[in-house]
């Protein structure tokens, strides 16, 4: 089991001058302090428009920031939206490549297509076309990455031949996800070879059925990319303390302010009939039912109470076939930074050892 | 937090209907016609149109919804919304603010039951194979004009409709008190289609919602469905802060 951070950014009213700076530079500090305390990897979303929820519209530069800042933490664009309106699949390649190099092989790709229409319909996308152009560019990425030189005749994009450069630092390129959040995305990442990078929060069962679904597909994928990623990504909220009772309740206390600042965007389902996005607007329904529990009770997956209770937590994780845990540790500072440092450092001492990570990478660094 | 409404009802609530027993009996109104459209709205509007128990959502929205019901227990009739997209706590809601009917008989039953804040108007609704368009033309002017052009099917799935907030007076505890009924419709879907949205003309005034300015187009739809008006369940109390107004009944 790896664990890691995640990070949406968001950040509460009113925004005066120095809200934007405080919280990134909060964030910052908990990227540097899990590094030394031994996390994994750190991910950052990219989400336009999503006020409060997730000021992380360039997780490019915060990546680099955080790399720069760190030694061995990984870093994990969660996600790049592979929509032509958003990005563009040859400064997509050139970016993550570079962010490869100068963290010297330490990126994660995650792959996505928004599922807002605050951000779809602030950038003219059409929500028809989604997941068709994201299906291409996690195709030709990895050959803009790989080869020399690099053509391309597509429907949504095409591209005479160039060098695309420069080339990612870790070879073959680095491990790519997809960002989970509809119903049957995750098999579409295993028929592709890809990571499943779960943001569903969703409880042991319903995650259960799904990675063993996940896995039986996988065997059989036609990969995109030079290798499979055969992993399980999942995120979950964080908070450790001593005392249970309150480890639980401040915890619960962030998830809850998470899922309501969520809830207030405009999901491209509520705004745009379409096929292209699923019905009943199951990412909110599935984390409600992750983050509620009868009166008195802590939802079962949630990473929050003492060390032990987190331990039996990730342990179920484990159990059911997740390979690694991000956390998210804050929704608009909700929890006093100081409190989610020191909820770090208990989990990372008392927590972490009990789960030691599998030594090989899944792709090496190297050069040339 | 998220931003909330800022907007005092009393001056809308002394022309609401007033329900005096929250226990109609549901509905069935088969084979409704139901053209909605919906666009985003100017942000200068984003918290005047709705009472503090609400938040708008991100971006504003106005939807635009008009429905023609041949058969209900008190004959034919054409309803016409225009509702404000909001969040009652974390769930997608529609708050209304004034409606209008073309059936005095509907008119009455619907804010007796639901506590649809309606007035008279002549409402039309004409399906094309290029177009379905609805206006509304109250006191000799037409105060809503919309079109869905070039209609392709879809599954009846893919549409999602709003639970609406009617602002309507309640006796609760031998009182008569300010209430926003929750309204919220089941479907059965006979045939959909979707298509270009266009707002011909609005007056904002005449919807209760001054301020309001449609500046980009979201989406269209048409839909033929058995509708199902619902037992009401919900009360929110448009003064109090959204985490304290929801009542359950």
């Amino acid at each position: 089991m790896k664990f890691g951070l995640f990070f949406e950014i968001s950040v509460p009213r009113p925004w005066e001058a120095e809200t934007e700076y405080k919280v990134y530079q909060n964030c910052l500090e908990q990227v540097r302090l899990a590094d030394e305390l031994g996390f994994d990897q750190v991910w950052a979303v990219e989400h336009h428009f999503l006020e409060e929820y997730s000021h992380c519209s360039a997780p490019e530069v915060f990546l680099t920031a955080c790399a720069m800042q760190t030694k061995n933490i990984r870093i994990g664009r969660g996600i790049v939206v592979c929509v032509p309106q958003f990005n563009n699949p040859i400064k997509a390649a050139e970016v993550a490549a570079t962010m490869d190099i100068v963290s010297g092989g330490r990126l994660e790709f995650g792959t996505g297509r928004s599922a807002t229409w605050t951000e779809l319909g602030g950038f003219g996308a059409d929500p028809d076309e989604t997941k068709k152009t994201w299906d291409e560019w996690t195709r030709i990425i990895p050959k803009m990455w790989t080869q020399e030189r690099f053509r391309y005749e597509g429907r949504a994009f095409s591209m005479p031949q160039r060098a695309i450069l420069p080339k990612p630092y870790q070879k073959p390129h680095p491990p790519m996800w997809v960002a989970v959040t509809s119903p049957g995305t995750e098999l579409d990442a295993a028929d592709r070879g890809m990571g499943s990078l779960g943001l569903t929060f969703g409880g042991f069962a319903e995650q259960e059925k799904k990675i063993a679904e996940y896995r039986r597909r996988i065997k059989y994928c036609d990969p995109v990319g030079s290798f499979v990623n055969e992993q399980v990504n999942t995120v979950n909220f964080l908070f450790c303390h001593e005392d249970n009772e309150y480890g639980a309740r401040t915890g619960q206390r962030l998830a809850g302010t998470f899922n309501y600042l969520a809830e207030q965007l405009l999901a491209a389902r509520q705004a745009y009939p379409t096929r292209s996005y699923p019905n009943l607007g199951l990412l909110p329904a599935l984390r409600r039912e992750a983050t509620s529990a009868p009166e008195g009770q802590i939802p079962e997956g949630l990473a929050i109470g003492n060390p032990d209770r987190i331990a039996e937590v990730v342990r179920k994780w484990e159990a059911v076939g997740v390979d690694r845990i991000n956390f998210l540790l804050n929704a608009i500072e909700t929890v006093p930074q100081e409190e989610v440092l020191a909820s770090l450092r208990l989990f990372a001492k008392e927590v972490m050892p009990k789960f030691a990570a599998k030594p090989e990478p899944v792709a090496v660094g190297g050069g040339a | 937090m998220p931003l909330t409404g800022t907007r005092n009802l009393s001056a809308l609530v002394g022309a609401a209907p007033l329900v005096s027993a929250l226990d109609a009996a549901q509905w069935d109104l088969p084979g409704a016609q139901i053209l909605q459209i919906m666009f985003e709205i100017g942000d200068e509007a984003m918290t005047s149109l709705l009472p503090p128990a609400l938040h708008p959502t991100i971006p504003p929205t106005l939807v635009f919804t008009v429905t023609r019901f041949p058969e209900s227990p008190v004959g034919p009739f054409v309803l016409a919304e225009t509702r404000v997209g909001c969040r009652s706590g974390a769930r997608p809601r529609g708050f209304l603010a004034r409606g209008y009917c073309d059936s005095p008989a509907a008119l009455k039953a619907l804010g007796e039951r639901w506590g649809y804040p309606l007035q008279l108007a002549e409402v039309t609704l004409a399906k094309r194979y290029d177009r379905i368009h609805a206006e509304v033309r109250a006191v000799s002017k037409t105060i809503l004009d919309m079109t869905l052009l070039n209609p392709e099917p879809v599954s009846g799935n893919d549409l999602q409709y709003l639970a609406s907030l009617n602002t309507a007076q309640v006796v609760r505890g031998g009182s008569t008190l300010p209430r926003l009924i929750q309204v919220d419709p089941e479907y059965a879907f006979r045939s959909a289609d979707r298509g270009k949205p266009q707002l011909g003309s609005f007056d904002a005034d005449a919807w209760q919602l001054a301020g309001a300015r449609p500046v980009h187009p979201v989406s269209a739809s048409f839909a033929v469905a058995d509708v199902t008006m619902p037992v009401i369940r919900y009360l929110v109390d448009p003064a109090k802060p959204p985490l304290e107004s929801v009542e359950r009944l």
